[in-house]
């Protein structure tokens, strides 16, 4: 079932283009946003978010369509979102913050409320945390409070930007087996640079570069744009668009074959690379 | 501190509720509140006092857990001398809810160590059991609040619904009793 | 003793049936404190077990409730809203201390200075109206909220929100004011008398950001009453001034401009968006 769709969005900041002409489809599951810094996927989950309003271009989300102010507020009945900068309010307990956030999200029952703010801090093991000061919260349990915000009123739309920085690997398994259970049921799109998030946790990757999709499908897919072109050889290439030493002494190469090497399994990583390789030569990134 | 776990002993729970963990009140209250609903409910008839007073008890236990000591009493004992005045200031007095009563230590009686291996003798050995089973339950309920329930007489009185002289006649009059079926 | 005998299920649910003789409830009772075991064996529903810990933990965790809040809710205002008001941005200790220095300041120098008295009064009666305008431009934007990408793309995100917030640090700069203005020296009035200036100020202010941002929309109508101000004072002597300025007739025409600001206010109240920036 599609959730949201993109057509033709652009948004430009004064000269610099952060969206050109997008086009999605985004439907149940967790689709992972891929892409270097500046690629434009912070702009793109803002203004699905209805923070940012784009130049060109519609969205529609649930069918409703942001840019009407009465369907916005629709739009904002359906979505979670989790901004790159939270900016949390320090001086609040956890319990107080989601409480807050509870409020805005129009749930005018207290007992409910509350009910919905324990199984979100539960979600997020921050339990024991509820009377805890933001700014005493480690960068984890802050992400990890922003992430509970997020998922208050089980929206249909789960919005995450850069979910995953500052946890530590064991937040990172505990995150990602909550956003697959959220993904069972919901629509959760979250922008990552960390390949090995998609290849965990996502159905769906987007590939981004300067504004525009550079790709669209499955984690295997992604992987298979590299098929062939990933070799591993005993000394260091000449030229190529990206080479590294393995662990075991070898040198994995993504492009075209070097001498004397032999064709590997290409990773997420390897498409990864590759497509942004591609991406820079024919001149789409900045 | 370290984190509390379903393997975490109740004292050990204690002390990490008194440090401000949730999850060990949660622990406890989940470990204990299945035993002291049903025994609070033989108490009280009204299910909705039953599991407010459980609930107080909780959050009492949340402030004072710093005042349990290890040595001074079993876990379990500790928070049924809470949930039994929970209860009792629910109820604020009225006799008729109060079902029926708990077992002693009768300490005039017996000179055993502790009340469950009292009761269990008395059971075992048909000596103490019938004997309490032919007290009047007047009698019988006062030993009850006051021995097994650990309230003291004036609470004991109020629970009952009967002035506090009355109680304290009571009482009396029950250890005689006791004394004379036992002998 | 304890290990040579055990609740079964049978002794159990004779217990919970009130079945058994007293003795025996007593031996189950007794049992249980000391067995460990048999008293995980009371049988307990897992639904009831959590519902009756959320009332403990919302007991625990849910924030308190002041008398203020009490007094609020008392009158008529719901919970809900209450945490909408005391937890707007604007509303911090340093904001308050801030306001309540101004006015105390106005305040002290009219007390010591008795020659300078009248002028000071007729100075904080200028001031005062400001105040709560300079506070609405607090309510929202992005200098008043870190943490508005999250509260601004929430439903309550809109007109609702933002006059929420006006109301709440408008409420407490008036009160503050207004308790300055009962130990100002002087005729008794001067303490209300700014209170319309200061309405129409605050509806003008919200009134004129469903086009301009509100920093602006504060600064601009703060602008025009100091400056209006300054016109009358070179134009008439002292004495007529703040009769004129103050006096019924213009208190009346405050509060039908007010009236009308705050109808282009609700007309227009749809261009207020936390959200969206474009």
């Amino acid at each position: 079932m599609t959730t949201v769709t993109v057509d033709n969005l652009s948004k430009r900041y004064g000269s610099t283009v952060a969206l050109d002409a997008v086009d999605l489809t985004i439907g149940v599951g967790v689709t992972g946003l891929l892409g270097p810094n500046g690629a434009g996927k912070s702009t793109l989950l803002r203004c699905l978010a209805t923070a940012l309003g784009p130049d060109a271009g519609s969205i529609r989300v649930h069918g409703f369509d942001p840019a009407v102010p009465a369907q916005r507020t629709e739009v904002r009945r359906r979505i979670g979102y989790l901004p790159q900068n939270p900016g949390l309010y320090p001086h609040f307990t956890a319990y107080d913050l989601l409480d807050y956030v509870a409020v805005l999200k129009e749930m005018t029952d207290t007992q409910r409320r509350r009910a919905e703010v324990r199984r979100v801090l539960d979600e997020v093991e921050l339990t024991d945390r509820a009377k805890t000061k933001v700014r005493k919260l480690s960068g984890g349990m802050r992400q990890r409070l922003g992430l509970a915000q997020a998922l208050l009123g089980d929206p249909e739309l789960v919005i995450l930007d850069e979910p995953t920085v500052g946890l530590d690997p064991e937040q990172r398994m505990s995150f990602r087996a909550l956003i697959s259970r959220i993904g069972e049921r919901r629509t959760v799109l979250l922008s990552t640079h960390q390949t090995e998030d998609v290849g965990a946790l996502c159905e769906r990757v987007v590939v981004m570069s300067g504004g525009r999709v550079v790709f669209e499908g499955g984690p295997k897919e992604l992987a298979g744009v590299a098929e062939g072109q990933v070799w591993l050889s005993e000394s260091p290439p000449v030229r190529n668009t990206a080479y590294w030493r393995n662990a075991d002494g070898l040198y994995r190469t993504v492009g075209p074959r070097p001498d004397g090497a032999e064709a590997t399994r290409p990773s997420i990583e390897d498409g990864y690379l590759l497509l942004l390789g591609t991406a820079v030569a024919t001149g789409a990134v900045r | 501190m370290p984190p509390a776990s379903e393997q975490s002993s109740d004292a050990e729970l204690l002390r990490a509720i008194a440090a401000g963990q949730t999850a060990a009140l949660r622990l406890l209250h989940h470990r204990h509140a299945g035993w002291l609903r049903a025994r609070l409910r033989r108490r009280c008839a009204d299910p909705d006092v039953v599991d407010a007073a459980i609930q107080d008890t909780f959050v009492a236990v949340w402030k004072d857990a710093h005042r349990y000591e290890v040595t001074a009493a079993d876990a379990a004992a500790w928070l049924w001398t809470i949930a039994v005045r929970r209860l009792l200031s629910a109820l604020r007095g009225p006799a008729h809810r109060w079902l029926s009563g708990p077992a002693a230590e009768l300490p005039d009686v017996a000179t055993t160590p502790s009340a469950e291996e009292l009761v269990l003798l008395g059971v075992e050995h048909g000596a103490l059991g019938p004997a309490l089973d032919r007290l009047s339950p007047e009698l019988r309920h006062l030993i009850e609040a006051t021995a097994l329930d650990g309230l003291s007489v004036r609470e004991a009185a109020k629970l009952l619904g009967i002035p506090e002289g009355t109680a304290k006649t009571r009482l009396m009059r029950a250890r005689t009793r006791l004394r004379e079926l036992l002998a | 003793m304890t290990d040579s005998w055990h609740i079964d299920t049978a002794l159990l649910s004779d217990y919970e049936e009130g079945t058994l003789s007293p003795s025996r409830v007593m031996a189950v009772e007794a049992h249980m404190l000391a067995c460990a075991g048999c008293r995980t064996r009371v049988p307990v529903d897992y639904t009831w077990l959590t519902g009756n810990f959320s009332v403990i933990y919302d007991n625990v965790h849910a924030p308190r409730v002041g008398p203020l809040q009490r007094l609020l809710t008392r009158l008529g205002l719901p919970e809900h809203r209450l945490r909408l008001l005391t937890a707007t941005p604007a509303l911090r200790w340093s904001w308050l201390a801030a306001t309540a220095a101004v006015l105390g300041l106005a305040v002290a120098v009219s007390w010591l200075d008795w020659s300078g008295a009248a002028a000071m009064s007729t100075v904080f009666l200028a001031l005062a109206p400001i105040l709560p305008v300079a506070t609405v431009a607090t309510a929202y934007g992005p200098s008043a909220d870190p943490m508005r990408e999250i509260t601004g793309t929430t439903p309550a995100a809109g007109p609702a929100l933002v006059l929420w917030r006006a109301v709440a640090v408008v409420g407490v700069a008036v009160v503050m004011a207004a308790v300055a203005g009962l130990l100002l020296p002087g005729p008794g009035w001067f303490a209300a008398a700014w209170l319309l200036p200061a309405l129409l100020l605050c509806t003008g202010t919200l009134a004129l950001a469903t086009s301009l941002s509100l920093p602006v929309a504060a600064g601009t109508l703060g602008g025009l009453w100091l400056t209006g101000l300054y016109a009358v004072v070179r134009v008439v002597r002292d004495d007529v001034f703040v009769p004129l300025v103050f006096g019924p007739p213009a208190q009346f025409g405050y509060l039908a401009a007010a009236a009308a600001a705050a109808a282009v206010l609700t007309l227009r109240r749809r261009r207020f968006d936390l959200g969206e920036s474009r």
